[in-house]
């Protein structure tokens, strides 16, 4: 036989529907706006964790979180200091290679961007696995622009260095390399045009997405629009020898009192300290979406057991324990409550796939540990749902309710 | 004969709705007491407490005062003593398990579920009762004759069809007490003529014992035994 909450929930379509609606509504909202905090974070953390380096070294004054840092705070003399630093009596220097970058933002495609200033050659460590794809090319491959630009700074002046655009852009100053994701949000191929910090940039090449920055440009260029000093960078990317355990170069490092430095898996907890606070909101909404969800399914069940309170007399005539009745009650919850989190995880993965293809910055992360909360949450909220409307159904008067017409 | 001889016996039944001057004293210590395998009607004028009577044997609702033994069994809480301690107290659990084992119902308006076939209807009240369906669903769908349309819901059976199926619902677990409630009330002559055979016929064969509460004096000859009812009380037929 079909077995009754099953029967329940099978005659009355539309109400069941509804029901697990409510619930697939509050689980997708669960999965989903968890997966695209957690994951915007993350997939940020990761393009840092990425980079072909060990530590991040930085000005001092920046202290213990750099996720905003920016500006020219370090010097040709650091960048060379560290790349000095020898530990443990070898007379070797510790570090292998030293990738300064100049860190800006600029709005590009109507939001604002990581604008990375770096010299052409080390711009493959911070790509991650990729590389420039096919039919692009890196900006100021033969260096010409930035000797003449650095000469430029440098020549005795007033001071003021002005360059048109024009000149900027003849000598490929205003050239750009760009991800996939930044490519697809303002629909930019190589070749297009791209208006960044007052300039006329030109897009000469294109990254797969998980590169540091959503935008690459010269450094020289980075120097003169924001900046205006040559030489100046915001951090260094410093690429330890494999047998020189990080620890060390660490205190080396602070011991300057200058410079400060972590490796490169700290930048992830910087960004959870410092915009972990939107987890609370979207644990916040979260949490209300779901109330409101698990009221739904309480007023569903409430209705139905208002509507059939005859029934639940009949069984009660029958013999069925008051336990009995409300484990019907509760099964039907949990019927409920299964559909709507099986359709609430499809529809997680729907909106997944819809965010990321209209809004191709955004990374919507969802994994098993989240789902599994979900329909942790969802049992538990079916459960506790079920309780009142289950109260309401054992305390049927099975006398009044059989003459109920 | 000694005790063992009565499935049910009743006896100083109260029963009161409301309070106040609005209280309305609907059976008046009232007594009754049932054969095994016999088949009662219980006759009387309307408002004189024939389906309360019914609803306090079934254990749906509880008597002010009196009590009711079914096979044997303290159905109803009861008084030892005059202290507030001296009442012993039937939990609802077990009346709910009496329910279950020794009782079937058969309603007026039929009461079948209308989310379940038919024959899930009985496959239902078996499983309550904890018993397997096995083959004896069929057999009974046949010997009520709507073998036929059992896998259909009761909106799409006719009122014969559907009151068939309760009086198979009602006796599919071989209950020892059958208590019908103007089982015939809502049905033409000839299905209500063939219903009553129905009952009749589970009387006869199987000494189902059964209580019938009827206005109709056709269906009450059916009986092996008639009671008369009036102002909360048996007044004739009690024997």
């Amino acid at each position: 036989m079909v077995p009754l909450p099953i029967a329940n929930v099978l005659h009355h379509k539309l109400r069941s529907a509804l029901g697990a609606l409510g619930v697939a509504i509050g689980v997708c909202m669960l999965v989903t706006l968890s997966g695209l905090a957690r994951g915007s974070l993350n997939e940020v953390a990761d393009r840092w964790e990425a980079v072909n380096a060990d530590l991040i070294v930085y000005p001092a004054r920046w202290l213990d979180n750099i996720t905003t840092i920016d500006g020219g705070g370090l010097s040709q003399a650091d960048a060379a200091e560290v790349g000095r630093i020898t530990v443990g009596g070898n007379p070797s220097p510790a570090i292998e290679r030293v990738v300064p970058v100049f860190l800006s933002r600029a709005s590009i495609g109507g939001q604002e961007h990581n604008v990375v200033g770096v010299e052409p050659a080390d711009l493959p460590s911070l790509l991650g696995r990729g590389q420039i794809l096919p039919g692009g090319r890196c900006f100021d491959a033969d260096g010409a622009f930035a000797k003449w630009l650095k000469a430029e700074l440098e020549a005795p002046g007033d001071g003021v260095l002005d360059i048109s655009p024009e000149e900027l852009a003849r000598r490929g100053g205003l050239e750009m390399v760009i991800d996939t994701r930044l490519a697809a949000k303002a629909k930019l191929e190589v070749g297009s045009g791209v208006y960044a910090a007052g300039h006329d940039f030109t897009v000469v090449g294109i990254v797969p997405a998980g590169a540091l920055a959503r935008a690459f440009i010269p450094r020289a260029t980075a120097w003169y629009l924001f900046d205006g000093r040559p030489e100046r960078y915001t951090m260094l990317f410093a690429k330890l020898r494999e047998d020189v355990p990080p620890g060390a170069v660490l205190n080396r490092i602070r011991a300057t009192k200058r410079l400060n430095a972590v490796t490169t898996g700290e930048y992830r907890s910087m960004l959870e300290s410092r915009f972990g606070i939107m987890y609370v909101y979207v644990d916040a909404v979260n949490a209300v979406t779901l109330v409101v969800a698990f009221l739904f399914i309480l007023v569903t069940l409430y209705t139905m057991v208002i509507q059939r309170t005859r029934e639940i007399a009949i069984l009660r005539s029958m013999g069925a324990a008051r336990l009995y009745i409300l484990r019907e009650v509760l099964a039907e919850s949990l019927i409920l409550t299964f559909l709507g989190a099986a359709a609430g995880v499809g529809l997680s993965l729907a909106a997944a796939a819809i965010i990321q293809a209209a809004l191709p910055l955004l990374t919507v992360t969802i994994t098993w540990e989240w789902i599994a909360t979900a329909a942790v949450v969802a049992l538990v909220g079916g459960t506790a749902a079920a309780m009142y409307p289950g109260w309401c159904a054992i305390r049927v008067d099975v006398v009044e309710a059989l003459n109920f017409e | 004969m000694g005790e063992n001889e009565y499935i049910l016996r009743a006896a100083g039944l109260h029963k009161s709705f409301g309070s106040g001057p609005g209280r309305v004293e609907v059976l008046r210590g009232l007594d009754l007491n049932v054969r095994r395998g016999e088949f009662l009607a219980v006759m009387g004028p309307s408002g004189c407490g024939k389906s309360t009577l019914l609803h306090v044997l079934g254990l749906m609702t509880p008597p002010n005062a009196g009590s009711v033994v079914i096979d044997g069994e303290e159905a109803t809480d009861r008084e030892i003593g005059e202290g507030p301690d001296d009442l012993i107290v039937v939990p609802e659990s077990r009346k709910a398990r009496i329910r279950r084992e020794k009782i079937g119902f058969v309603f007026q308006r039929f009461n079948l579920l209308s989310v379940l076939s038919g024959h899930d209807n009985i496959a239902l009240s078996l499983r309550i009762r904890g018993l397997r369906a096995d083959g004896r669903i069929d057999e009974l769908l046949a010997a009520m004759g709507v073998a036929e349309v059992a896998g259909r819901k009761p909106a799409k059976l006719s009122m014969g069809e559907q009151q068939r199926l309760a009086v198979a619902r009602a006796v599919a677990h071989s209950p020892q007490l059958l208590l019908a409630d103007e089982p015939t009330g809502s049905l033409d002559s000839e299905n209500k003529a063939a219903l009553l055979e129905l009952i009749r016929r589970a009387n006869r064969q199987y000494a189902q014992t059964i209580v019938m509460i009827t206005h109709s004096a056709s269906a009450a000859d059916a009986a092996d035994r008639i009671v008369y009812m009036k102002d909360g009380k048996i007044i004739d037929g009690e024997h």
